[in-house]
């Protein structure tokens, strides 16, 4: 709940006209902060011992987490489109 | 390059902690990485905050906006529970997984810090496809289904790194559309992740 709170003062912040300059500047902080996390986790896992031995069974795991959410999205989205929404293409 | 410099941070974290390096300054960051969170989610809020002609667009396509982006919630969601019961994981924690939406900067290290290390980088492998494959999905679903369908795997990224690619291969209105569907799902992705994690 506090990232939310987080992100909604963010928000309102981001209204503010003059920081309309600093946009470039946010989208560098905003992947600054991303790798710092991202080498965080990294760090995190690579302590741990035995992850490059699950690492494989993670690999398929992640493989079967992107295809089947992204399947059921697309097709999802089809139906909804088709029926909703006709004029396309 | 956005993409090459996410995985030289995570190879460059793994092989530090694995070769178990001490260095009081990263020790630091790796031991305060919800305050770094706290900065992106900041961050990204003045991101969504500066959209501008957000509301107008949002009036001229009425409910319409709405559609895709439940579309591929739902779709996302559902895909989570079948992967949970697929690999025997707790329903919770694989619809948090998928509820990433192709953001596996942000579903990667918020799982990784709120659930564990294994369930944080299945979120950020898995997310991480999900744009990668995105490039490649999208000239076939234009093709071969519809414009708006595009915007489906392409999830909360349909609004920066997958634009380029729905530029190339859809109409204006798609990538109007586009860029709605990546700020409402961008705004779900933190929800989702705190709601499904919530799910007993």
């Amino acid at each position: 709940m506090d990232i939310l709170i987080v992100m909604c003062i963010g928000i309102l912040v981001g209204r503010v006209s003059i920081l309309r300059r600093a946009k470039k500047k946010n989208e560098y902080l905003s992947l600054f902060c991303t790798f710092i996390l991202i080498f965080s986790m990294g760090v995190m896992l690579g302590k741990k011992d035995h992850f490059f031995e699950e690492l494989s069974s993670l690999g398929l795991t992640s493989f079967l987490f992107f295809l089947i959410p992204t399947v059921l999205s697309i097709g999802l989205v089809y139906w909804l489109t088709r029926v909703f929404m006709k004029k396309d293409k | 390059m956005i993409v090459f410099l996410t995985i030289l941070s995570l190879v460059s974290g793994l092989v530090y902690g694995y070769f178990d390096v001490e260095s009081s300054f990263i020790s630091a960051i790796t031991q305060n990485t919800h305050i770094v969170l706290y900065i992106l989610m900041f961050s990204v809020g003045i991101s969504i905050g500066m959209y501008d002609g957000i509301v107008q667009k949002i009036r001229e396509y009425h409910i319409k906006i709405f559609i895709i982006p439940i579309g591929i919630i739902i779709g996302s969601l559902l895909g989570g529970i079948i992967c949970s019961m697929i690999v025997k994981m707790p329903v919770g924690h694989g619809t948090a997984i998928a509820s990433g939406l192709g953001w596996y900067s942000l579903s990667g290290a918020t799982i990784s810090k709120l659930v564990s290390a294994e369930a944080g980088s299945i979120a950020f492998l898995s997310n991480l496809m999900r744009e990668i494959f995105s490039f490649f999905i999208i000239p076939f679903l234009a093709v071969h289904f519809n414009y708006y369908t595009c915007i489906a795997p392409a999830g909360a990224t349909s609004e920066d790194t997958t634009l380029p690619v729905m530029l190339k291969y859809t109409n204006e209105e798609t990538v109007v559309l586009s860029v709605l569907n990546g700020v409402i799902c961008s705004f779900c992705v933190p929800i989702l992740i705190s709601f499904c994690l919530n799910i007993k």
